[in-house]
């Protein structure tokens, strides 16, 4: 390494003076916002006021004051790392503010309707023989079971082919082999696979090999499968590439073998990736409705057993909750959101156990 | 972790050679297998779609009977039907991804480079947390909030913006148009470009970090230098994964636009959002004939070939990007200041106290970067 | 076996129960009509057991789930699925496919649909049962608009979008007392494939077939209006824009204003009433000579709804089963379950849990001699 000596080469400590010369003050970006939430509040208030406006106009006075601040007091570059610095943490700010609104707008609309009695009963309707009036009584049971049972064996198929699959396509094809080209081509095609085609190739295919009545959870699993397979071969095969291939170099030199190399050194170092794609690849398949209620139909009634007859989830009890209410509108809706909050908790929960799995493998002291 | 039965006898650390082999042939074939088996599923699904799909698209539109009423009636032939609606398909995308992708991409960045180490944790999962919010949600979410949340707006910008087509027409009272559409689109898309891409940019190897910090890069310089090049192709991925669910979305879209089948750039209107291929499936399926079935499965096999269409450019596109982008670096580094190697792990304080104005002609080492080339080779 | 015993002695006592409530809520309330004298038992018999499972148009998804919870309080050993969720359209085609024991769908078998019936059902093939009356609301949100009144032709006008403004001098003749305001007029409709949209469209064209051209359709023909997801899709975005208009199960439309519709060429503005749809079934049904024995498909002419009496817009919607089934059982169980819907309690039952308006009696006893001939 030839080292030119440079200039600005400084003791480590207390800085010099004169460098700061060509500084900004350090607090200068907090200045600027208060600055530009003041002056966007003044020209609103002048134009009729109202949040939204408020905010994007004070985002766009400080991003452009500060660019401006920064290029006469420092230079240009500087002026680029501030202004760039803003637009991310806007462009942040900016996408928290529809994701809070929708976590907002669920909770608050389902966490009225779930009770205990909710989650851990079936729907129920009492039938008044002396004034012929039906009382339902909406439970989620049913529903959460579905979800789990579905989504589980979908899981069960899907993560062991797609993880098995990037491994083939990361660790052992040659890139030019023609498999290897055809798998990640049809990879590409399968994530274009519409949802609700998906259902209806499951409802068929059922339909051919059970007959009439094909209605069934399991086949709605296949559905799933058909999505979810190509979302986890994606992110894992990005995670396994990112793997550094000296670490694989290391471990090929000291002789361990192709599998354990993957198995203990590749896996382990992408895990944390591959669980965050995995509960992605569930958390998008676990919400769809389509597929779900063309393979696995709809019910009220409970029913655990995957291989036969129709089979209730949350996603399909919220979209129908919503879209043919019951009687009582309002009720209905009630329990739509109930269950597309619990839908929401279910995969809170399923996120944290992947998580700790993700730290349990991990190697330690990685970050 | 996926194979757990077949971990123990790798234990040993004596003859790992002789006794992996057949471990080693098995895991070959299963991941193989598992490949091959992609192929099968896809093979189904492909040839289930052209079968099922073919007699609608041969059928006469005009004079077959099961045609000419319903959803399909009116239309000369299936192209004539299934063309307005590649268009609204592909129109939605394209507003959800222009919406969507930079602030995507900016939060990922935001939560791997910018925010503090502590509330990045909490940021990553609350945006993992959104991509399990089910987009029968986003769609009610889209009613009740987005629609008259995006009202004023619309008045605005078609009072003042008017004489651009995207903004014309008839300004919407209700709201259901494929702006509000497009919008919730690019919230749900959200989760997934930057859930992947922050995990991507999570993993840019620390010494490239450093390295182009310790050249006296400003830190925004460095995310150019060190952490786009190396994250692209995951970045586009994830930009790609989220394209798909664009395209592919049916619940929230045919929940919140009022749709119908016609070509229009139209972004604000009532009644003229170009419909989607996806929720026109979903709003006729069930009502359909066993013909019209077989028509809607056509476009869905038309969305198919589409999102391979983009699939495939998006990778050229990639492929050519990474030449350029290399060869834009090089000059990049050669505009660094030059550095001493010694503050290569000096914190990004002192060197934003740096002194910018030192700019020594053609002194810069080239060495790091061949470096860094070489070693990204491999990997890719 | 002593349980069953027990059991089978409640549900004696249910039935008993049953059908005095019937005859004792016939007589007492005053505005569900005990249209027949002879009311027919909805004696169910409680030692059946096994599963049906149907689906179908989303109109009857309460009614059924009423006499779901109804049917299934008697017997026990019973378990109903009725997906609503697949449409009208979808519920044929699962029944065509051999899923399902019975469809509900809101327009009759179809010809080509009825001859797949018979590769399905054998040579008697499927028959369409009429077993659950509502009507099609006109709804609409207008503030200040307390009553509006309607004809034909110029609900035809604003739905093919020739009126276009609230104060236009063809509705406001027909409104003399309304302050209409300058409003545009935003017409709402349905975007998904829907009954109502057929039996909307049915109505516009028979009785403007010069102002509406278009052929009766189960898709929203016209472009231009707000196209909204299901009938809560209509009715929340009537109840959300102002200066909206559009239709609706008269079912599902909750507080919203229906306005009056013009009977035929006459003065009288009828709002929606149980009895007006009955009525109006009586006046304007005819059964079609399908050349199926047992078959009840209904032809409505709407042009013959005339009297002051009768709700404009009647909606109908079946049951559609085989005539032989594959399975005895399956036959014994289903037909027990349509001929509870079809007794007097079972009409009751949907009338008071899902707003429903009774299928006059003199069908309701064709229904039970159609359902004999099923084997």
């Amino acid at each position: 390494m030839s080292a030119t000596i440079s200039p600005s080469r400084q003791p480590s400590g207390r800085i010099a003076n004169s460098l700061t010369s060509g500084q900004l003050p350090r607090f200068i970006e907090w200045y600027m916002l208060a600055g530009s939430l003041a002056l966007s509040a003044v020209i609103l208030l002048l134009m009729g006021f109202n949040v939204a406006g408020w905010l994007v106009l004070a985002a766009v006075i400080y991003l452009i004051g500060l660019g401006i601040l920064s290029s006469a007091v420092e230079n240009r570059r500087k002026a680029t790392d501030r202004v760039v610095r803003g637009l991310v943490t806007v462009a942040f700010l900016l996408a928290l503010a529809p994701l809070i609104s929708t976590l907002i707008t669920v909770v608050a609309n389902g966490i009225g309707s779930i009770n205990w009695d909710f989650v851990t009963q079936t729907s129920q309707s009492v039938f008044d023989p002396d004034t012929l009036e039906v009382t339902t009584k909406v439970g989620a049971w049913q529903a959460i079971v579905g979800t789990l049972i579905i989504t589980g064996i979908a899981a069960l198929i899907s993560i062991p082919i797609g993880i098995l699959t990037s491994i083939y396509l990361v660790e052992y094809a040659q890139p030019k082999h023609w498999m290897a080209r055809t798998v990640t081509f049809l990879v590409d095609v399968m994530t274009g696979i519409p949802s609700i085609v998906a259902g209806l190739f499951a409802f068929s295919l059922f339909s051919l090999i059970v007959g009439p009545k094909a209605f069934s959870g399991f086949s709605a699993s296949i559905a799933l499968s058909v999505l979810m397979i190509p979302i986890v071969v994606r992110s894992c095969e990005e995670m396994l590439r990112l793997v550094p291939m000296d670490l694989r170099e290391a471990s090929y030199a000291l002789g361990v073998s192709k599998f354990s190399t993957i198995t203990k050194i590749v896996l382990p170092t992408a895990i944390a990736g591959i669980v965050t794609g995995v509960m992605l690849a569930i958390a998008r398949v676990i919400g769809e409705t389509a597929p779900i209620f063309m393979a696995a139909s709809f019910t009220d009634n409970f029913n655990a057993n995957p291989f036969d007859g129709p089979m209730q989830t949350l996603p399909v009890m919220a979209y129908t909750g919503y879209k043919f209410p019951g009687q009582d509108i309002a009720a209905s809706n009630a329990s739509a959101w109930g269950a597309a909050l619990l839908l929401v908790i279910l995969v809170v929960i399923l996120n944290l156990i992947a998580r700790v799995v993700a730290k349990v493998f991990a190697p330690k002291g990685s970050r | 972790m996926s194979e757990p039965g077949s971990r123990g006898p790798q234990r040993s650390t004596k003859g790992v050679r002789a006794k992996s082999r057949p471990a080693d042939r098995i895991f070959l074939g299963l991941s193989t297998g598992s490949a091959a088996s992609i192929m099968v599923i896809l093979a189904g699904v492909a040839l289930f779609l052209i079968i099922q799909a073919v007699p609608a698209i041969m059928a006469d539109w005009q004079t077959n009977p099961d045609l000419t009423s319903g959803p399909t009636g009116g239309y000369a032939n299936f192209w004539t039907y299934v063309g307005p609606l590649i268009w609204g398909t592909l129109f939605a995308s394209a507003i959800a991804l222009v919406v969507g992708a930079p602030i995507a991409i900016g939060i990922a960045l935001f939560i791997s480079h910018y925010a503090p180490r502590r509330l990045a944790g909490i940021l990553g999962y609350l945006v993992d947390l959104l991509a399990a919010v089910p987009s029968i949600v986003f769609g009610l979410w889209g009613i009740i909030v987005i629609r008259p949340f995006l009202l004023p707006l619309s008045d605005w910008l078609n009072t003042y913006l008017g004489w651009i087509p995207l903004f014309g027409g008839q300004v919407s009272t209700t709201g259901s148009t494929i702006l509000a559409g497009a919008v919730v689109l690019a919230v749900m898309i959200l989760p997934i470009i930057t859930s992947i891409s922050r995990e991507i940019f999570l993993q840019t190897p620390r010494l490239h970090e450093e390295a182009a910090l310790a050249l006296g890069a400003t830190k925004w310089e460095m995310i150019k230098m060190a952490v786009f090049p190396y994250g692209r192709s995951g970045v586009i991925s994830a930009t790609l994964l989220g394209l798909g669910r664009a395209l592919g979305e049916t619940m929230a879209i045919a929940l919140i636009i009022s749709p119908a089948i016609l070509v229009s750039v139209r972004m604000l209107t009532e009644g003229e959002n170009s419909q989607t291929i996806a929720a026109n499936i979903a709003l006729n399926f069930p009502i359909a004939t066993t013909l019209q079935r077989e028509a809607l499965i056509g476009t869905g096999l038309l969305l198919f070939v589409i999102s391979l269409a983009v699939n495939m450019v998006a990778r050229i596109i990639a492929g050519r990007a990474g030449k350029g982008a290399l060869r834009k670096r090089k000059k990049m580094l050669a505009q660094l200041p030059p550095s001493d190697p010694s503050t290569v792990l000096a914190v990004d304080d002192v060197l934003a106290r740096k002194s910018p104005a030192v700019h020594t002609e053609g002194a810069d080492d080239p060495e790091p970067e061949i470096d860094r080339e070489e070693r990204e080779g491999k990997d890719a | 076996m002593k349980l069953k015993n027990v059991a089978a002695v409640g549900s004696l006592a249910l039935v008993t129960a049953l059908a005095l409530s019937a005859c004792a809520s016939g007589s007492g309330s005053s505005e569900t009509p005990a249209a027949s004298a002879t009311p027919t038992t909805a004696a169910v018999d409680s030692t059946l057991t096994g599963t049906i499972t149907a689906g179908g148009s989303s109109a009857q998804a309460n009614a059924q789930a009423a006499w779901t919870s109804a049917f299934t309080a008697q017997a026990k050993g019973v378990t109903i699925n009725y997906d609503k969720s697949q449409g009208s359209g979808g519920g044929v085609t699962n029944w065509l496919a051999g899923s399902y024991d019975f469809a509900g769908s809101d327009s009759p078998l179809k010809e080509d649909q009825a001859a797949t019936a018979q590769t399905l059902c054998g040579p008697g093939g499927g028959i369409n049962l009429p077993i659950y009356l509502d009507g099609v609301a006109v709804i609409y949100n207008l503030p200040g608009v307390k009553e509006l009144n309607l004809s034909s032709a110029t609900i035809a006008k604003i739905f093919s979008l020739q009126i276009t403004t609230w104060n236009d001098p063809a509705i406001a003749a027909e409104n003399p007392d309304a302050t209409l305001p300058a409003t545009q007029i935003t017409t709402v409709t349905r975007s998904d494939g829907s009954g109502t949209t057929t039996n909307f469209t049915n109505y516009l064209s028979q009785t403007q077939p010069s102002i509406w051209t278009n052929p009766p359709s189960n898709a929203w023909p016209i472009a231009g209006s707000s196209a909204q997801q299901g009938g809560s899709g209509v009715v929340n975005t009537v109840k959300a824009g102002e200066g909206t208009i559009g239709y609706a199960d008269h079912s599902a439309i909750g507080e919203l204003s229906s306005a009056n519709i013009q009977v035929g060429t006459g003065t009288d503005f009828v709002p929606f009433s149980a009895e007006g749809a009955s009525n109006a079934f009586t006046e304007a049904a005819a059964t079609v000579d399908t050349g199926v024995e047992g078959d009840l498909a209904q032809k409505i002419d709407y042009t013959k709804i005339t009297d002051a009496d009768a709700y404009p817009i009647p909606l109908i919607s079946y049951a559609i089963l085989c005539t032989t089934f594959p399975d005895e059982a399956q036959s014994t169980l289903t037909k027990a379950y349509i001929s509870f819907i079809a007794s007097e309690v079972g009409q009751e039952v949907a009338a008071k849990n899902a707003g429903s308006a009774p299928i006059p009696a003199d069908m309701l006893s064709q229904i039970a001699t159609s359902l004999e001939l099923v084997k």
